[in-house]
């Protein structure tokens, strides 16, 4: 379920359909963030997020009045963002070579207690060696795993909003999200085995 | 439980799903009575409130910004509700 806007978006929406600039100066305020660091996780640079960053915003100006208010604004715009970052994806080659992504083998029993683990309090001052680590994992997931993991568990979009920026069925959602879950996990269980508390 | 795939269908489907929810009776019984599982899942959502710990959406650097406005053509709002990072209330409305 889509949680109903603050700041009465629709009327911001509106007026930015009429062209007050106010209104479109205050949306891109409300939005700049996200969007920027959308296109950071899915290109891995900061060229290339301050890129979507300023293509999402000019066709969001360019094309605001087509915005017929079917879905809510920000999954219009997220998937404005989410294309042209897919776009920039295809156009260059990867940074890593993608892996592949298998189902979850619940049956496995690792050397490692979940104790060995990082603890939320450990990761909020987050060592550098542990961020880079967890960064180079997600560029890692193939494409539309990652696409599905930054939307559900880094921007916390529901599932809902999710399937209906990349266009895909909620259950693939799921599916998508699980593996990439699963995937990251798996290795980070790997470099903890290998190197200890990171 | 290698056995049950119903059950093992039924705890890929919670691992694609909001972890506040909790997982249904079924699972629920068979963790009590099964650790390798339980802890499977423990290490995945530990692993998932890792990425929430480090992502930070609501900032952004101040050049950026401002290139953005300038190739807009539109005024950067001068309000405190235009400052770097005071996007943060408003994400959270996209909290389940
Ligand atoms: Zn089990």
């Amino acid at each position: 379920m889509e949680t109903k806007p603050q700041f009465n978006e629709e009327e911001l929406v509106a007026k930015a359909q009429q062209g007050d600039r106010n209104a479109l100066s205050q949306l891109v305020v409300n939005y700049r963030s996200r969007i920027y660091h959308l296109g950071l996780r899915l290109t891995g640079t900061e060229q290339d997020a301050e890129d979507i960053l300023q293509e999402t915003f000019l066709i969001m100006v360019k094309k605001i009045h087509q915005f017929k208010g079917q879905s809510s604004f920000y999954t219009w715009l997220y998937r404005i963002a989410v294309n042209i970052g897919l776009r920039k994806l295809k156009s260059k080659p990867h940074k890593y070579q993608h892996v592949s992504i298998d189902d979850p083998d619940i049956e496995y029993i690792s050397s490692t207690e979940i104790a060995d683990w990082p603890d939320f309090d450990y990761s909020k001052f987050a060592r550098k060696h542990l961020r880079k680590k967890l960064d180079q994992l997600i560029e890692k997931l193939p494409d539309i795993y990652r696409t599905v993991f930054i939307l559900r568990d880094l921007h916390e979009l529901s599932t809902e909003d999710t399937s209906k920026i990349l266009q895909i069925t909620p259950s693939n959602t799921k599916i998508r999200l699980m593996r990439a879950r699963n995937y990251l996990k798996e290795e980070l269980e790997k470099i903890i085995d290998k190197e200890g508390l990171i | 439980m290698k056995n049950d795939s119903e059950l093992y269908k039924q705890i890929c489907e919670y691992l694609g799903c909001d972890f506040d929810s909790g997982p249904c009776k079924e699972i629920q019984d068979h963790l009590a009575k099964c650790p390798s599982c339980e802890v499977y899942i423990d290490k995945v959502k530990k692993t998932v409130h890792l990425y929430k710990e480090i992502e930070n959406c609501d900032e952004i650097p101040e050049k950026v910004c401002q290139k953005l406005f300038l190739s807009l053509n539109l005024n950067e709002p001068k309000t405190n509700e235009s400052k770097t990072g005071a996007d943060n209330h408003d994400f959270q409305r996209f909290r389940h």
